[in-house]
């Protein structure tokens, strides 16, 4: 373990690319099935779309955040979520890796171990489907919500996705940690996570004190789309941070990944594993 | 009978030792509520009817169509799970109806969401939500009544997408997209009468309207009894629909099936 050879970026990265385009060809031996269920998910999260268009039309403006202004504010979920099935499924599917003993098989490999743990899975089905949601929300809104797309603000809303999509990873990884005592927190994960973004989709003003504390201090969803969002359409809240707030997402993100990926190698030392 | 009444116990038991799994679904439903509600509270802030009827009965609508679905929850892979696993040979040979066996097992998920879920939901939403009581007695017996039949009606349409396991291997997607229909087209997601009218049209044509949008509108007292009438016969006419459709599948079914192995 100690011992490893180290491999630079640019080859890291080329056999990243390796393993995607060896999903990319199983999933494409099942073209009719993978693209339903790309359309499934699609209209699955359509579901919630359509119920904020129709609160929308019908009341044209809640507490200040208008139609498009509220899709922008969710198409941060979408967008960043679709990157991350796709780069950090294997996150998403660790318990799975633990049970079957794939993992046991990675640990004799010379490459580290989250590497391969990340490597390894691509989930196209779900970025499709999301991606094609986010994308959507994102050319229905990104021009007519007054934000100027300069180069300014054309970095920070890469920051801004590049970090929720870690935040989310974290969160995701927060219960991998688990499955190296053998514990599945699978449910209660997808229970905490889902809810959470269930709340995450309209401004964090609606809610009460309670919930806007969780979601920025224990669950950041806030820096995934609602500050960035805040600072995006110019809403007066932003006044007191301006121009950096969009940065504060990459920041929770990597402070929330080093956090947990601490947690992640401690319980990795103390993993022992399935077989026999 | 009795032997299906047995299949409904096996359900609920079965449904006993993985009860972790509908403890999430109380908590799903709970935050549902709870998210709808905030949305609800500050559209009505502005207005500034925030006590007023208007808001008791967006919220009462919302609440109850909650309540509905977290009971309105069947086993959708059921039948999939017996045609891939190849046990539907069994099924088959066995004196009894393979169809009314199905509906036995789901109305035992039924009851026992209702024993599990729909008990602590129900609390929340009297005491912390404070819904409006029907609108009288006899109203609540037409409610039950209609939330009976809209069950059959969503049991009868998913049946028809459940037969199609025959057919195709994973029915994930069919599944998938029929829910999300489900849920736009029967007025679950938001009171029907803040729809555009080309919507609300489209909920009254279609049979989904009948699952949940017809017993809320009953429980509210916005139909005029003759309608009742009406709309409760509608859904009787879209239960028979889908079960003639159904039943045409299931038949074909049986003359199709080839189970590997022997």
């Amino acid at each position: 373990m100690d011992k490893q050879k180290m491999f630079t970026i640019p080859e890291l990265t080329k056999l990243f690319f390796v393993h995607t385009k060896l999903i990319a060809k199983t999933t494409l031996e099942y073209k009719f099935h993978r693209s339903l269920i790309s359309v499934a998910i699609f209209c699955r999260e359509m579901i919630s779309i359509v119920t904020m268009y129709l609160i929308m039309i019908r009341f044209v403006s809640i507490k200040g955040w208008d139609m498009n202004e509220m899709l922008f504010l969710y198409s941060f979920l979408f967008i960043s979520y679709s990157l991350f099935v796709f780069v950090f499924a294997g996150i998403r599917d660790f318990d799975a890796m633990v049970q079957s003993g794939e993992l046991d098989r990675f640990l004799l490999r010379p490459l580290g171990l989250i590497y391969q743990v990340i490597a390894s899975r691509a989930d196209f089905s779900a970025t499709l489907g999301h991606g094609a949601v986010g994308v959507i929300l994102l050319i229905k809104t990104a021009g007519s919500v007054g934000i100027e797309w300069n180069l300014r603000n054309t970095l920070a809303y890469i920051a801004v996705i590049l970090g929720g999509t870690v935040i989310q990873a974290s969160l995701f990884m927060v219960s991998s940690c688990f499955s190296f005592w053998t514990v599945n927190t699978t449910n209660l994960r997808n229970l905490v996570f889902f809810n959470a973004r269930r709340f995450a989709a309209y401004p964090l003003s609606f809610y009460p004190g309670v919930i806007r504390y969780l979601l920025i201090f224990l669950l950041p969803f806030a820096f995934v789309n609602y500050f960035p969002s805040l600072y995006f359409l110019n809403k007066p809240e932003v006044s007191i941070l301006g121009g950096w707030i969009p940065y504060l997402t990459p920041v929770v993100g990597a402070v929330l990944f080093f956090l947990v990926y601490t947690f992640w190698k401690f319980g990795l030392k103390h993993y022992s594993s399935v077989g026999n | 009978m009795r032997t299906y009444v047995e299949f409904a116990k096996k359900a609920i038991q079965n449904n006993i030792v993985y009860r972790v799994n509908s403890y999430a679904g109380i908590i799903n439903t709970i935050v549902m509520i709870f998210v709808n509600i905030a949305i609800w509270r500050a559209i009505y802030e502005e207005e500034a009817t925030l006590e007023g009827l208007q808001f008791r009965l967006v919220i009462t609508y919302i609440v109850l169509s909650f309540l509905m679905q977290s009971i309105f929850v069947m086993d959708e892979y059921l039948i999939q799970y017996k045609v891939r696993s190849g046990s539907i040979s069994t099924d088959m040979l066995r004196p009894i109806s393979f169809l009314g066996y199905v509906f036995s097992h789901n109305i035992g998920v039924m009851l026992f969401r209702i024993i599990i879920q729909l008990t602590p939901a129900l609390l929340v939403a009297i005491f912390f939500v404070k819904i409006l009581p029907p609108f009288s007695p006899l109203i609540a017996l037409y409610f039950a009544i209609s939330v009976l039949l809209g069950y059959l009606v969503l049991y009868s349409i998913n049946l028809v997408v459940w037969l199609t396991s025959f057919w195709y291997f994973e029915i994930f997607s069919f599944i998938t997209i029929k829910d999300a229909a489900v849920m736009i087209l029967s007025g679950a997601l938001l009171p029907i009468w803040f729809m555009p009218n080309w919507l609300y049209n489209l909920v009254q044509i279609t049979p989904f309207g009948s699952i949940y949008s017809v017993p809320i509108s009953i429980y509210l007292g916005q139909l005029p009894e003759t309608e009742i009438y009406t709309k409760i016969l509608l859904q009787i006419i879209w239960i028979i629909v889908f079960q003639v459709i159904g039943r045409l599948l299931w038949h074909c079914a049986q003359k199709r099936i080839v189970v590997q192995g022997g």
